[in-house]
């Protein structure tokens, strides 16, 4: 544990102002992300997983500082980038690339996919020239993609191709970090698969630390060391993702797994417990934990206090009053 | 006793780039009051089936070409588009995967269940409004009486597909075709809203088409699973069956590309490779000889390429549309 890790962030808050009417005054606050620590070691896949809303593709961009965090610190390979300008910050973008859940929509359609790839390696001077096509051409080959398609454009590619097109384009400045915001969630169960072992190569072959975000509990435990849940602005469980699956501490992770369909009748749960009601607005979050509306293990401190995340077990972290530090991990019984 | 009976049904578009054949020759049956899954990945024809049988094609795009199907008796191909109005979200309905764009964003919640029963049963909109309250009951929307009088953005996702299945139960259907009803919504959402589905068939007795591409949501929910690949049916069984003992080789390569949740999946701390499908579906605007899953398959044989595979049971209640099935059942997974 003595490397330093490739993304580090502590305290991290991004709160996006609400603004109507005619003067534009701002009426209300959404708080997208409400104080998140986490870090990303060497080699690593952080898993964060939640439901729409939760706050998992805002940490992406903040991490990035594609936007810009409210409060909080954000260190890259140990370099605090929390306050540097556009200017600063590029030297440091080459460490750090991301993938998008719609590589089409993130690829310029009036570049060809040879320029698409090469670009980065001119804008950070790696290579220029014959180097670059021959660079090029290499990452073609270790994503899977044919040599002549190199003259293509975007539309020319499938799904699945332009998902390789995307990690090909991340790939070429040799970056420490990739954030990889839904990457296989638009696509095929079929290319799904091809598209993550790739990664899983990929990261193996490089060394390259992932932080992955999905909404998929399955893909999730297939490419993760260890998973961040969030809900609501909040990490509510953090742990190995063994521990998540077998031992999962936080009434709203036990939820998410017991919701999650299982391909196979055989596997069908005998009467799941299925969560009542629905994640509440970013915009009026319950006081306390904001879990508590529809925890069925709520306490009436709940309500009023807001529970910080604490390591209960060793690597084992979640937010919750009822999981005290070195306590029973043992089922809950619910209060209501 | 079967409600719906198709035959051979063919539904192609006619595009720029040729012609493509969406629907290739689909046969099946739905019992009454049975759950029937559709499962397959993008462009296989699972959607265009289902809107195929309620005749929903835009006409200036595509038609059916060939085949049958009849429901109740009835041959609703040959039916006027009037004698379809009067079945339509009357004795067969549909929910969609995105409830925002099939709800009117300027007509009230009430109005849009009541409109249904005023239509098909011929009630007056006081007692429309009435059943209307009574649905959204049922769909255990909180607040029915409030709701009648919002509108839709008003509603969370999850509430909007609650709305969506009031309308589509509103006049007691035979049958209730629901497309990817789940795909839009969170997975605790997506619990429910399942939940809500199967419980509400117990109650009213309905049949359920489920079309979907989560092998996870049809086993789940279906007693019944087709297989689509490339507008064709490939494999059809009981969930039990299909998921204990895949017959064709695209289902269970399907089946092993999943990453799974509940098997202790990594081995000596190493993440598997999951098992990949090379290649990807074919265009379907060549006319598709042989089998369709031939290019991609690794029992495919000559004849594979040059004959279209016939729909064989190897066992009871089991059918599959393979050559080889027999070679694909002895070989290890």
């Amino acid at each position: 544990m003595s490397e330093v890790p490739s993304l580090e962030v502590s305290g991290l808050v991004k709160h996006f102002p609400i603004r109507s009417g005619l003067l534009q005054r701002q009426t209300g606050t959404v708080r997208a992300v409400d104080g998140v620590s986490f870090a990303v070691r060497r080699g690593e896949t952080l898993g964060l997983v939640g439901e729409s809303g939760c706050g998992k593709s805002t940490v992406s961009r903040v991490v990035l500082k594609l936007i810009e965090p409210t409060l909080g610190k954000i260190l890259l390979g140990g370099v605090d980038v929390t306050r540097f300008s556009p200017g600063e910050m590029w030297p440091h973008r080459r460490h750090a690339q991301i993938i998008f859940q719609d590589p089409y929509s993130s690829l310029n359609p009036r570049l060809s996919a040879s320029t698409i790839v090469g670009e980065p390696l001119e804008n950070f001077g790696i290579a220029t020239g014959k180097q670059k096509d021959e660079r090029v051409a290499q990452l073609f080959q270790r994503v899977g993609l044919r040599p002549e398609s190199i003259r293509k454009y975007p539309h020319e590619f499938s799904g699945g191709q332009r998902q390789r097109l995307g990690i090909a384009k991340a790939l070429a400045v040799n970056p420490k970090l990739i954030v990889a915001d839904e990457p296989v969630s638009a696509l095929d169960v079929s290319v799904q698969a091809q598209v993550l072992n790739l990664l899983i190569d990929l990261q193996e072959e490089y060394k390259l630390s992932y932080l992955f975000i999905s909404h998929d509990l399955a893909v999730m435990r297939h490419v993760s060391h260890r998973i961040a849940v969030m809900y609501l602005g909040r990490i509510v469980e953090l742990t190995d993702k063994r521990t998540l699956f077998s031992l999962p501490l936080h009434p709203y992770t036990e939820a998410l797994l017991s919701a999650a369909p299982l391909p196979g009748p055989a596997k069908r749960k005998a009467r799941r417990r299925i969560l009542q009601g629905e994640v509440p607005s970013p915009m009026r979050p319950p006081s306390g934990c904001h879990f508590h509306p529809r925890c069925p293990y709520a306490l009436p401190a709940c309500r009023s206090i807001d529970p910080p995340l604490i390591e209960v077990a060793p690597g084992h972290w979640a937010a919750c009053l009822r999981r005290p530090a070195g306590g029973d991990p043992a089922p809950l019984t619910p209060t209501h | 006793m079967n409600v719906l009976e198709v035959r051979d049904l063919a539904t192609h578009f006619f595009t720029r780039d040729g012609v493509v054949r969406a629907v290739d020759g689909m046969s099946f049956d739905l019992a009454a009051e049975e759950t029937l899954g559709i499962v397959g990945e993008s462009g296989c024809g699972k959607s265009v089936t289902a809107l195929s049988i309620l005749r929903l094609i835009a006409p200036e795009t595509g038609r059916i070409v060939g085949g049958s199907v009849r429901f109740e008796g009835r041959e609703l191909t040959a039916l006027s588009d009037k004698e379809m109005r009067a079945i339509r979200g009357h004795k067969i309905s549909m929910i969609f995967q995105e409830p925002m764009t099939s709800l009117n964003p300027v007509l009230t919640i009430g109005t849009q269940i009541a409109e249904n029963v005023v239509r098909h049963w011929g009630l007056p909109w006081r007692a429309a409004r009435d059943r209307a309250h009574e649905m959204l009951a049922l769909v255990k929307l909180s607040d029915p009486r409030r709701r009648l009088d919002e509108y839709p953005h008003q509603l969370s996702g999850g509430m909007r597909q609650r709305v969506m299945i009031a309308i589509a139960l509103s006049c007691d259907p035979a049958v209730l075709i629901a497309d990817e009803p789940t795909t839009a919504l969170d997975v605790t959402i997506q619990a429910q809203i399942l939940d809500l589905m199967l419980e509400l068939k117990e109650k009213l007795g309905a049949a359920i088409i489920m079309i979907t591409h989560d092998l996870g949501v049809v086993a789940e929910t279906a007693q019944r699973v087709i297989v689509m690949y490339a507008g064709r049916k490939v494999e059809e069984a009981s969930a039990e069956q299909l998921f204990a003992r895949p017959m064709h080789p695209y289902t269970r390569g399907l089946m092993r590309a999943i990453p799974q949740l509940d098997a202790d999946a990594e081995v000596a701390g190493r993440r598997p490779r999951l098992h990949e499908i090379p290649g990807i579906v074919p265009a379907l605007t060549q006319p598709i000889t042989g089998c369709a899953f031939a290019p991609r398959c690794r029992f495919a044989t000559d004849r594979c390429h040059a004959e279209r595979p016939r729909l064989t049971a190897p066992e009871a209640d089991h059918l599959v549309a393979c050559w080889e099935a027999q070679r694909v059942l002895e070989a290890a997974v």
